[in-house]
């Protein structure tokens, strides 16, 4: 799956797969509500600093996670001590989680034992 | 239930549209520092064009199409403002076409969708005689009353009878409703002043029954004056007392409520019509019938219990009951109900309709290519800088559908303004209003789509891509628009032909001078043989009066109902109007006896035929001595004169020898040698010296034949301006293109006219390119009238539906119409300044 996308362009491109991005960021938010900055740092520092979410298909994301109801929004106060919104996961956000995180095993699993056996 | 809750966020969104966005922008903001803080400048640039990040992450809520469409919209407002006599004419032309539209459909939608506005309108059923044999829409009194006392699918039942009275002391004849007395309460009336009929004190025998005066009536002749009310008159010279007067506006069921001047209980008829045998023969059809569906019955539940009701009443009284006979019911809750024939009649009028919405469509699809022109420049420097050609269209077809609205607006208000006028016009009736309906609303809004897809589409497509040479569209758009103002003007040629028809030839009988007179026997319960000697006595004395040239009896006059025989003959089907007179009536209404003989007295199976039955039955045969119908024996043939259908071009008559029984149902008509006028009121009084019971119905001929012949000339008159509308719209849309190619090719007719072209070639040159369209389109136009006209046929008195002068004027009046509007705009290219002209392009 090509997760790595070097900026490269002035213009972002939605370049992870919507899905994929949205299951990461399910899973950085199941350890506790975060800002959106933080989210794509985490994913950064999580992935050893190979996967580098870009802002502009970032925050689409989240819209789109925030109208499914897999996150709600509240406010808090940033480490610079500004007012930012924070992302926490709801009951359905971690339904959803579990889902894609079964499905993704499975097929890695599959691709997996397609590569060690062919 | 997911998908709900997601919708619900959605909505969210929109109405908290502008706090969100805001929310949004702040938070990309923050992300905006901290990358900058962690990375300098290097981070800023990665993070892009902010404005457009933003739009893309608010694009996940789904409503950017709105912010696109109020772009468009506003776009659209300010491009047709700048051409404000573009858009005027566009929504002319839309306004003329969808209001005409609107304004048919409206008819149509009183007439038979919109629900009488009375209690309850959908359980409300008609019942009516049927069967396999003969059909009747009314029942005698007897037989109504037995459905009403025994049906428990029925929770009431309603009577009418239709009658005149005479109101004294000046012999005014009102026509009167006869109802049963639960009649207004069961549609849930309430009296304008007073009370209306009631069951519970209308059904007694009283010394001055009770009578609601019809609300024209009373303001028309009581002057609108609420203290009539508990006065006492006299109608037949029996005493009544007014309780109240009929509610404004009071629908009635089948079109009864304007017509009647009284309304009197059902059970009071014999006591105001002395001798009347009405509620009591079981025979004769007296009573038009209305029955309420009981709570949850369906109307075939109530057709099955009144099928057995109907063997019951079988096994008590054979006599009364047809054989197979069975009742059926028709919702009752419109103010017609939608048979095969209306519907035929209807779906010309919708065919119509649709002529027209093509045409304004083609129309302004020319006009708009024309625009086209001078917005392809706007168009190429847009596609230049990179707005996409989806785009484009999509704001190109905003605003058709912006015109479109508009045009639909203004023809809404266009056609409420002449339904009002014409409701104004016919006076009648008082319960529908102008106002549009949700089914007017829904058959606009449907309409407008359309209307903007197919002017605007076309268009817009050869805008978005830069097409502009094409000439096929353009080719289509003409021979459309003419094929489709051609068949209208064709057929309204054709019925203002059948109107001149109707009104310029002779009917084929008299009717200047002849009177009918009804003394309404059977009214009044005479037998057959008093009625004889009455009959008898009283054309003596007529034939002795002065100024009368000749008298006769018939059964059903001329210019009222008539009775129609049904039957295969020969092997055809055939339509007759069968009528019972005597001797001397051919002479009486100036029919010619072409072969044979009139009746002589004492005939009884003789039979007197019109021409085009003799012709129809044995076409190369002498008809006189044949048998047909049981024994019915010819003995002439008069020249064709359909007395009882002026509707009917196809009408068949057959006369047969009035006999002794029906002497009891006979009219008097009479032939005066001057103006019959005066011989009225001498008329009265003869029949009423012979016996004062009796109130005669006396008829002019003349007025009746007058009266038909208006309604004759509304409809050509109407005709006649949907064809002069449909005429100038299509000279509109022609004017439109030629103007349009005038100015694509003003380069190439400069360069002519340069080069020393004789200007009539230049014309010549420019014109040609329609001339094919022009006369393919009146040939598809022609070939469509001549296939529809057969379905017409009816309503053209005779006029063939291909009549070679309808056709040849509507089409000569069209291509004039044409050749003039083309040429207005052809002649600007020859007054072109040449150097400047090729100096612009």
């Amino acid at each position: 799956m090509p997760m790595v996308n070097m900026p490269k362009d002035e213009m972002p491109k939605p370049g992870m797969p919507s899905g994929a991005l949205a299951m990461l960021i399910l899973r950085v938010l199941n350890s506790g509500p975060l800002h959106g900055y933080a989210i794509a740092q985490r994913i950064h520092v999580l992935s050893s600093e190979v996967l580098e979410v870009e802002e502009g298909s970032l925050y689409p994301a989240l819209q789109k996670i925030l109208l499914k109801g897999w996150a709600s929004a509240e406010w808090g106060i940033s480490e610079t001590n500004r007012k930012v919104r924070f992302y926490r996961l709801t009951a359905a956000g971690k339904k959803q989680l579990e889902a894609e995180l079964q499905d993704y095993d499975r097929v890695t699993q599959a691709i997996q034992s397609v590569l060690r056996t062919a | 239930m997911e998908k709900i809750k997601e919708l619900f966020r959605r909505l969210g969104y929109l109405f908290s549209h502008n706090r969100r966005s805001r929310e949004l922008e702040n938070e990309m903001a923050f992300h905006r520092e901290m990358a900058e803080r962690s990375a300098g400048p290097e981070g800023r640039r990665r993070f892009g064009n902010a404005v457009r990040l933003h739009e893309q992450s608010r694009e996940a809520w789904g409503w950017t199409w709105i912010d696109r469409l109020v772009q468009d919209l506003r776009f659209a407002t300010r491009m047709l403002a700048r051409s404000k006599g573009f858009t005027f004419s566009a929504v002319l032309i839309l306004a003329l076409g969808l209001g005409a539209n609107i304004f048919m459909f409206s008819a149509m939608d009183w007439a038979f969708f919109k629900s009488l506005p009375v209690r309850d309108p959908n359980s409300l059923v008609r019942l009516m005689r049927r069967s396999p044999d003969s059909s009747a829409d009314a029942m005698p009194y007897p037989t109504a009353m037995y459905y009403r006392d025994h049906a428990k699918t029925l929770s009431a039942v309603m009577m009418l009878m239709n009658g005149r009275l005479e109101l004294d002391p000046d012999a005014k004849a009102l026509s009167v409703n006869y109802v049963s007395a639960t009649y207004f309460k069961e549609l849930g009336a309430s009296a304008a002043y007073g009370r209306l009929l009631d069951p519970s004190m209308d059904d007694q025998q009283t010394t001055s029954p009770a009578v609601v005066l019809g609300h024209e009536f009373w303001k028309q002749y009581f002057k609108a004056d609420p203290t009539v009310v508990g006065r006492t008159i006299r109608l037949n010279h029996q005493l009544a007392t007014i309780v109240g007067v009929e509610p404004y506006g009071f629908p009635g069921l089948g079109n009864q409520g304007d017509s009647a001047d009284v309304w009197i209980s059902i059970t009071q008829q014999p006591y105001f019509v002395s001798g009347s045998k009405a509620l009591t023969d079981t025979l004769r059809e007296t009573v038009v019938v209305w029955a309420r569906l009981a709570l949850g019955v369906t109307a075939n539940t109530a057709e099955q219990e009144l099928l057995a009701l109907t063997d019951a009443r079988r096994r008590l009284s054979p006599e009364t009951v047809w054989k197979g006979e069975l009742i059926r019911s028709e919702p009752a809750g419109h103010s017609n109900v939608l048979d095969a024939g209306t519907l035929r009649g209807l779906s010309i009028v919708s065919v119509l309709g649709v002529l027209i919405l093509i045409m304004t469509c083609a129309n302004l699809g020319g006009l708009l290519l024309a625009r086209g022109v001078s917005r392809e420049h706007e168009v190429a420097i847009r596609i230049a800088i990179g707005a996409s050609r989806k785009r484009i269209f999509r704001q190109l077809f905003t605003e058709s559908l912006l015109l479109a609205l508009l045009g639909s607006a203004a023809g809404l208000a266009l056609a409420c303004a002449a339904l009002k006028s014409c409701l104004l016009y016919f006076g009648r009736p008082t319960w529908v209003s102008a106002a549009p309906d949700w089914r007017v609303c829904l058959l606009l809004l449907a309409m407008t789509f359309i209307a903007a897809v197919f002017f605007g589409l076309v268009p817009a497509l050869q805008l978005a891509r830069q097409q502009h040479k094409r000439t096929l569209a353009r080719q289509v758009l003409i021979g459309l628009q003419v094929a489709a103002s051609c068949v209208l003007v064709i057929i309204s040629s054709l019925l203002v032909r059948a109107a001149q028809h109707v009104i310029y030839t002779e009917p084929g009988f008299g009717y200047e001078q002849v009177v009918s007179v009804n003394p309404g026997f059977d009214e009044h319960g005479y037998t057959p043989a008093a009625a004889q000697v009455y009959l008898a006595s009283l054309e003596e004395r007529l034939r002795a009066m002065s100024g009368v040239a000749s008298v006769s009896l018939v059964k059903y006059p001329p210019m009222g109902s008539g009775w129609i025989v049904n039957s295969e003959i020969n092997g055809q089907r055939l339509q007759i109007y069968r009528n019972w007179v005597d001797s001397e009536f051919f002479r009486t209404m100036d029919i010619p006896v072409l072969l044979g003989r009139s009746f002589a007295p004492g005939d009884k199976n003789a039979a007197i035929i019109c021409q085009s039955l003799a012709h129809k039955l044995w076409p190369d045969e002498n008809p006189l001595g044949k048998i047909f119908l049981e024994k019915n024996i010819v003995v002439g043939v008069v020249a064709d004169a359909p007395i009882n259908a002026m509707r009917d071009v196809d009408a068949l008559e057959l006369y047969s020898p009035a006999q002794l029984e029906d002497m009891n149902a006979m009219s008097i008509i009479l032939k005066s040698s001057g103006a019959p006028d005066d011989l009225i009121p001498m008329l009265k009084s003869m029949v009423q010296s012979l016996d004062s019971r009796l109130f005669p119905d006396i008829t002019l001929l003349k007025s009746s034949f007058h009266e038909h012949m208006q309604s004759a000339e509304q409809l050509a008159l109407l005709m006649s301006l949907i064809g002069v509308a449909a005429m100038l719209l299509a000279a509109l849309g022609i004017l439109g293109l030629v103007a349009y190619t005038v100015s694509q090719r003003t380069k190439e007719i400069a360069i002519r006219l340069a080069l020393g072209s004789p200007k009539m070639y230049v014309i010549v040159s420019v014109l040609r390119r329609f001339s094919t369209p022009v006369l393919v389109g009146v040939f598809a136009g022609a070939g469509v009238s001549a296939a529809s006209s057969q379905i017409l046929r009816r309503a053209l008195y005779g006029v063939s539906g291909l009549d070679p002068i309808s056709y040849s004027a509507a089409i000569s009046v069209l291509l004039s119409v044409f050749a003039v509007a083309a040429l207005l705009p052809a002649r600007r290219a020859l007054r072109l300044d040449v150097a400047r002209a090729l100096h612009q392009e």
